[in-house]
């Protein structure tokens, strides 16, 4: 069935069932993913699908539920699935199926002259990708993953109270897994890069970086134990960031699983942090003109100067605390509930370039990688113990690679103990939320090696 | 379900560019998912996932395009277009199919999507209850229960069509404990190839939930781990993830057919201590990782990996079998039709060996006792794998003296593999979500009381 009689047909069965109020959402994406391997394609890809999620409001409860398929039958799930969900929900906050914002801001990060790129130019890129990283180095002999990616998405939601807003959105990246060998010692590199022009992708930069990382770590040692100052650099503080996001969902606080429940107004990292949630960046696949929930969506800090000034909200949360939601409801996919999660998030930098701060550091480590955030990190207690990868910094300059040692702490004492952040942010993988930091220096922390 | 006419006319559109094999894995998934927390349902959610996807080799080429249009002309665009990208016209030819019925090695009685919304619901209140129940420090507790029935087809140009069902159930328990402004988790998911029985004959959810908030209010008690290199002693269950970590990805095909692993070359080989054999299982009845057929349609297998410290065999899927021109052991899987499927494990586990668990620990002097452990990861290119201890107690002079927070265990896989010294009697399993290529599939791990002579233990 086409969507919008689809949509039709749904509504009409839910006013017919006296349903208060009910929405759908659709999403539907376009991917292409072309890895190479030794000058061959080894894999290709290429896929669109969708689904449509429903949720309705039954005697103030919210039940939902989600198909693939658009047909008769998926009808009858649909309206049966939120009649279920709905009639054993305990939960009794305050739900809502919004009606929608008085004005929604113009977010343009959906490229045509990407979407216009043929397959053929995608894979040499791909192909130039390999080819360049091999020759960079005669200890670079093999690659460990090498390939082009472009996505496209896009997302609608209806709703009984009148809401009906759009958005798409698509982007580029090119990665490559460069494996440095010299004798016995093997060790990776990994560079990852985003674009929304294609034409913006370097595959010469992309392999540069990546075959640095490889060659850095293959004379790497493994320091003795010690607690000392670390930097993270970009890269690592954007991968701890992003785990521990989490804990600045009002979501995650209310329900007693996030340590800053309460602690609006006060101090919670050092001067040098002021964290932003903004979903208006430009060329970002996170950026959004609404959220989860259709209200519009803007700009703001949620740290600043260290003092916490808000955690993120939805209308839910916002209701039950008494405050005016931040625009920050999260459809994860059309399957998923209405939860809260932030857009492009990120530690604002400074004007110190990472040299600089290194130089003011002295003497500590400088981590350019953690390993096992799924496991070694964990948001409701904030302590993580990580594998890493970096350098010693000794009288303020890099010294030796250093490998097989953990970097331990505590997430909440972490914020507080930055000291500095340097001028270099960049931001990491591409999702439904960005994040982003520059190097960040912190106090101290503990780090196990021999 | 598409009809045996619709998956020939798509094989032979898949095959008219000069592919040489074609494979099109039909899904039809129902899901239902319930959340409590803080005492309340919080959430009651059905979907249906449903699609198709179509593969076609040329040589080790490999072109993978799915669709949600699993209709004769769905599929058949969604095939053409795989054409498209392999290669250009050159005539093509028919596929005729065979029906092949399997024997279901893993039943089920109570189908997860008939049982009431009440009934589940009582059952996460009563594991609620049982958490908070334990002590007065724990301050929340999120309890799920997740189910899905999975119709999957497989329809290839070799003339196989064959389906399988798989129904799954899982109950996931969280509990955090609190005290003086600091948090602990602790945490039990126990789950099953098996119907809504599971939690009437196989799994007691209260149990579970105490062990959880044990666990959590345990770890509120705790100290820091200090760091340094010590002797390990990882418990039995989940402590298998370990081997799942350090050497199971390094021996899937997706990393040994293209010489991005340590064991590269190797078969035949002493990779690890004597007392070291390990295995994956995929046919054991109703257990997580099991299946009757892989996603490739391959019947599943039980495979040795490593006896006693030799190299036995890798996991391997069908297109990675042409690369490393050996056959294919079963392996392949895939968390849905979004997917093209790779060697992946099932039910991975080191065998139980001669050791006496007690003496195991009064011989290890000062060390580590991880209880439990969290999950982990590896690069499979040099082994470097790290995974958390949720739950561990620091050694002294053979005796268990207090409980220690935040451990790491960090190595490289060929190393540790050849310093275990001792391996326990008794063997048992737990359940994972694995995440690789091929996406998230369940998997279990397992492994008797193992020690390892040394080990990096980060900490602070």
């Amino acid at each position: 069935m086409d969507r919008q009689k689809f949509i039709d047909a749904l509504f009409a069965r839910a006013k017919a069932e006296g349903f208060e109020a009910y929405e759908a959402f659709y999403s539907s994406g376009e991917q292409f993913n072309a890895e190479v391997f030794g000058g061959e394609i080894v894999d290709y890809s290429v896929s669109e699908s969708g689904g449509l999620g429903f949720r309705a409001l039954i005697n103030g409860k919210m039940g939902y539920a989600s198909t693939e398929v658009l047909d008769e039958d998926a009808i009858d799930l649909l309206i049966d699935g939120v009649k279920n969900g709905a009639a054993v929900i305990e939960n009794d906050d305050r739900q809502f199926i919004f009606e929608g914002s008085s004005e929604y801001a113009s977010v343009d990060n959906y490229s045509e002259s990407l979407a216009a790129v043929s397959a053929k130019d995608k894979i040499q890129f791909a192909l130039d990708l390999e080819k360049i990283t091999l020759s960079r180095d005669e200890r670079i002999q093999r690659v460990g993953g090498c390939a082009i990616l472009t996505s496209s998405s896009e997302c609608a939601i209806y709703n009984s109270k009148g809401l009906n807003v759009s958005h798409k959105s698509n982007l580029a990246g090119g990665y490559v897994v460069p494996i440095a060998q010299e004798g016995e010692r093997v060790n990776t590199g990994m560079e990852i890069c985003v674009k929304q022009e294609f034409s913006d992708l370097s595959a010469e930069a992309i392999a540069n970086k990546a075959v640095k990382q490889a060659l850095d770590g293959l004379n790497a040692i493994q320091p003795e134990s010690r607690t000392c100052a670390i930097a993270f650099d970009s890269g690592a503080a954007t991968s701890m960031l992003s785990v521990f996001s989490s804990i600045f969902s009002a979501d995650a606080a209310q329900k007693g699983l996030s340590l800053l429940k309460g602690r609006e107004g006060e101090k919670i990292a050092g001067d040098a942090v002021t964290i932003v949630d903004d979903p208006h960046l430009a060329h970002s696949g996170a950026s959004t003109p609404f959220d989860g929930e259709g209200v519009a969506t803007y700009k703001k800090n949620i740290v600043e100067n260290g003092v916490l000034t808000t955690l993120l909200h939805n209308l839910k949360t916002a209701a039950k605390q008494g405050v005016a939601t931040t625009a920050n409801a999260s459809r994860g996919s059309y399957a998923a509930t209405v939860g809260v999660a932030p857009t492009n998030f990120y530690i604002v930098p400074s004007e110190t370039t990472q040299d600089e701060l290194l130089a003011a550091m002295n003497d500590g480590i400088l981590i350019t990688e953690v390993s096992g955030l799924h496991a070694g990190a964990n948001q409701i207690s904030g302590d993580f113990s990580l594998l890493a990868k970096g350098f010693l910094i000794e009288n303020g300059k890099k010294g030796a690679a250093v490998e097989q040692i953990t970097v331990a702490g505590n997430f909440f004492t972490m914020l507080n103990d930055v000291v500095a952040v340097a001028s270099d942010l960049d931001f990491g993988m591409p999702g439904s939320s960005m994040f982003g930091s520059p190097t960040l220096w912190i106090k101290s922390l503990s780090v196990a090696g021999k | 379900m598409a009809s045996k006419k619709a998956f020939e006319l798509a094989l032979s559109a898949a095959l008219t560019t000069g592919g040489d094999f074609a494979e099109i894995f039909f899904e039809d998934t129902r899901r239902t998912r319930m959340n409590l927390i803080d005492g309340k349902i919080e959430n009651f959610v059905a979907g249906r996932e449903h699609g198709a996807g179509v593969r076609v080799y040329k040589g080790l080429n490999s072109v993978y395009v799915h669709t949600n249009d699993t209709s004769e002309a769905g599929m058949c665009a969604a095939a053409r277009s795989a054409a498209d990208a392999i290669g250009s016209i050159q005539g093509g030819r028919e596929v005729h199919l065979v029906q092949s019925v399997i024997p279901n090695l893993h039943a089920f009685r109570e189908i997860p999507m008939d049982i009431p919304g009440a009934s589940k619901a009582d059952l996460l209140h009563a594991a609620y209850a049982a958490a908070k129940g334990y002590s007065p420090l724990v301050s929340q507790v999120s309890a799920g229960i997740f189910d899905w029935d999975a119709d999957i087809t497989i329809a290839n140009s070799e003339g196989l069509l064959v389906s399988d069902r798989r129904v799954y159930s899982r109950i996931a328990i969280n509990a955090v404990a609190s005290e003086n402004g600091e948090n602990q988790t602790g945490s039990r998911s126990p789950g099953a190839l098996r119907g809504y029985e599971l939690f009437r004959d196989f799994v007691n959810p209260e149990e579970e939930a105490r062990k959880a908030a044990e666990s959590a209010v345990t770890m509120l008690k705790a100290e820091n781990c200090p760091a340094g290199i010590m002797p390990v002693v990882i418990d039995g269950g989940f402590g298998g993830v370990i081997f799942h970590e350090a050497c199971g990805h390094s021996l899937e095909a997706t990393s040994v057919a293209f010489g991005n692993s340590e064991f590269c070359g190797k078969l035949g080989e002493k990779i690890a201590s004597d007392c070291v054999t390990a295995i994956d299982d995929g046919t054991m009845a109703n257990e997580w990782g099991s299946t009757n057929i892989d996603d490739e349609g391959n019947p599943t297998t039980r495979l040795v990996l490593i006896e006693n410290g030799i190299l036995k065999n890798y996991m391997i899927d069908r297109l990675n079998s042409r690369r490393m021109n050996m056959p294919v052991t079963g392996s392949g899987r895939r968390e849905s039709y979004c997917y093209a499927p790779t060697s992946r494990m099932r039910n991975t586990f080191i065998a139980a060996g001669n050791d006496d668990e007690a003496e195991i620990i009064r011989t290890m002097g000062d060390g580590l006792y991880a209880k439990q452990m969290g999950g982990g990861s590896v690069n499979p290119a040099t082994g470097e794998f790290n995974f958390s201890v949720a739950e561990g107690y620091l050694v002294k002079d053979g005796k268990i003296d207090r409980p220690v927070r935040g451990a790491t265990l960090i190595g490289k896989g060929g190393e540790v593999l050849k310093r275990i010294d001792r391996v326990g009697k008794k063997m048992w399993m737990a359940q994972g979500m694995c995440g690789s290529q091929s996406g998230s599939v369940p998997t279990n791990v397992g492994q008797p009381m193992i020690r390892v002579t040394s080990m990096t233990v980060g900490g602070r």
